[in-house]
């Protein structure tokens, strides 16, 4: 029998992960977040809900950039699934452990390294929270195989490993582009030819979508409140207009 | 119209610069106060060349071609007739000035000079020079005959044409410059910080261990290799020196901060894989 999932979240991530569990076999319900999904398409086969059912092997919340849209939807997702359904959930803004905290069964919530284009990669990372139970873990391995990725479980932190470097990443060269250091493809292949990074961290940033960067950013900011964490103004002005872009086109 | 270059120092980084500009058919002057220097480079760029060839890379003729073209000079007064000056002396700010100092006594009249340098100011290095314009930065990257970059750096009275006819000569070499400002780190060495930094405060936070954290960023983020695994091969104490040369250029600029964690490893004398310990064990 085919594998159920649940996805709600923000574009692109919701699509992306639609799109590759539709791929490896799943029956895939989503519902994109309003914010931030004008003009933008669920993949072909993907049912379109308006809430989600109970009957779900796996859900999958991918919000980053909105506090209380991701609580609404994790609500939910509490509420309409049988309390043993795992929720895989971003926690590259908001830490899983305290996303636990705002649902009836928190032993079920296991952070997820999501961030777009991330997925395109052969890892997925996940962190357990302080209140993850035993089989969650289990189950998000099992679904990462699924998947035809690895997994590694690192510990529940803002923006975990690889979003968190590669957006500080990102957040560097959108502050030397803001002071002249050079022109953005300048930037870019320096980064390339000179250290081999596999794409310039500000074609990164194109692809990614400013506003998630930001997101993640921001939110570093905040969890350690050091001036170290600052957003970019470039990429907070990259992220507004990715932001006035995604809502009105 | 450039045909002889001059090259000041004979190490590591100024000889693979003479090899590139003799393969690339240019005179080389390379210059150096040690003949023991002088000798080793000679040795070091024929066999290159001789590895090249077996390789295929290049014609043995070619090879006979440019390794006749590099003429070793201990006198400073030899690159007279260059028409193109790389400094690649070692890496102390008052040393560069004095031989810019004396450069400019000795070249023609819009001789460009050039210095390789990685995280001194363009600006000071060219400061006791009557011709501040005509002095840049040329970046190299190790190693000078593998890496395509080259980042062309204009100080505070680098002229147009000067960043032009650097640029120019960069592409004659076979290289892909970048141009930017006289500004701490320049771009690779600024913009690479963070790749280290985060890494080391997740390792120093306990969110995961160093071979977690190298798996993870190639095999999510696609990178060749991972932080740990590049600190150790560049070597800790360089990455250290670095870190710490951009945060005090930047007036301690928190984003720049190095981490305990490598000034530990530096005095623990684990510098990577040069001494066969470092976040890995090289031991056999």
């Amino acid at each position: 029998m085919k594998k159920r999932i649940c996805i709600l979240g923000d574009s692109p991530l919701v699509e992306e992960f639609a799109a590759l569990c539709l791929n490896k076999g799943y029956t895939v319900q989503a519902r994109l977040n309003a914010s931030g999904a004008v003009g933008v398409r669920l993949p072909k086969g993907v049912k379109k809900i308006l809430r989600p059912t109970k009957a779900n092997d796996f859900a999958l919340e991918l919000t980053n950039i909105e506090r209380e849209r991701k609580k609404k939807n994790l609500i939910e997702l509490d509420k309409a699934l049988p309390s043993k359904t795992p929720i895989f959930s971003s926690s590259v803004t908001f830490r899983g452990g305290e996303q636990a905290t705002w649902i009836s069964h928190p032993d079920r919530l296991m952070g997820l390294g999501a961030l777009p284009t991330l997925i395109e990669g052969s890892l997925v990372e996940f962190a357990p929270t302080q209140f993850s139970d035993v089989s969650v873990r289990d189950a998000a391995g099992r679904f990462a195989q699924s998947l035809g990725k690895e997994s590694e479980f690192v510990q529940d932190s803002v923006g975990l490993v690889m979003p968190r470097i590669l957006c500080m990443l990102v957040n560097e060269a959108c502050f030397a582009m803001g002071e002249g250091v050079a022109v953005p493809r300048d930037i870019d292949t320096a980064m390339k030819l000179g250290t081999n990074y596999p794409h310039g961290p500000l074609e990164w940033a194109a692809r990614i979508g400013p506003r998630h960067v930001a997101a993640v950013v921001s939110a570093l900011h905040i969890g350690f409140g050091e001036e170290r964490y600052r957003v970019a103004p470039m990429l907070q002005n990259a992220a507004l207009v990715n932001a006035f872009r995604e809502n009105r086109v | 119209m450039i045909k002889t270059v001059g090259i000041i120092g004979a190490g590591t980084m100024g000889s693979g610069i003479a090899q590139v500009a003799a393969l690339a058919r240019f005179e080389v002057v390379l210059h150096d106060v040690s003949a023991e220097a002088l000798k080793k480079a000679m040795d070091r760029i024929k066999s290159d060349f001789r590895r090249s060839v077996e390789r295929q890379k290049i014609t043995a003729t070619e090879a006979t071609e440019a390794l006749a073209a590099i003429h070793p000079r201990k006198d400073l007064h030899d690159l007279g007739d260059s028409d193109f000056i790389v400094e690649a002396a070692i890496e102390d700010l008052e040393v560069k000035r004095k031989i810019f100092k004396d450069l400019d006594q000795i070249v023609g009249p819009g001789v460009v000079l050039a210095t390789n340098t990685s995280s001194l100011s363009i600006t000071a290095v060219g400061s006791l020079t009557n011709t501040p314009e005509c002095v840049v930065g040329m970046h190299f990257f190790n190693p000078a005959p593998v890496m395509k970059l080259v980042e062309v750096v204009r100080g505070k009275h680098t002229s147009d044409g000067t960043a032009k006819e650097t640029c120019d000569l960069a592409v004659t070499m076979g290289k892909t410059p970048v141009v930017c400002k006289d500004t701490p780190g320049f771009i690779v060495n600024r913009v690479a910080r963070p790749f280290y930094g985060e890494a080391l405060r997740l390792l120093g936070e306990g969110v995961a261990p160093v071979e977690q954290i190298d798996r993870i960023v190639k095999a999510e983020g696609g990178f060749r290799m991972g932080p740990f695994e590049l600190m150790d091969l560049i070597g800790i104490d360089v990455n250290y020196a670095v870190t710490k040369s951009v945060y005090d250029q930047f007036f301690h600029e928190p984003r720049f901060r190095p981490h305990p964690i490598q000034r530990q490893m530096v005095e623990s004398g684990m510098l990577g894989r040069k001494t066969k310990k470092g976040f890995y064990s090289y031991e056999e």
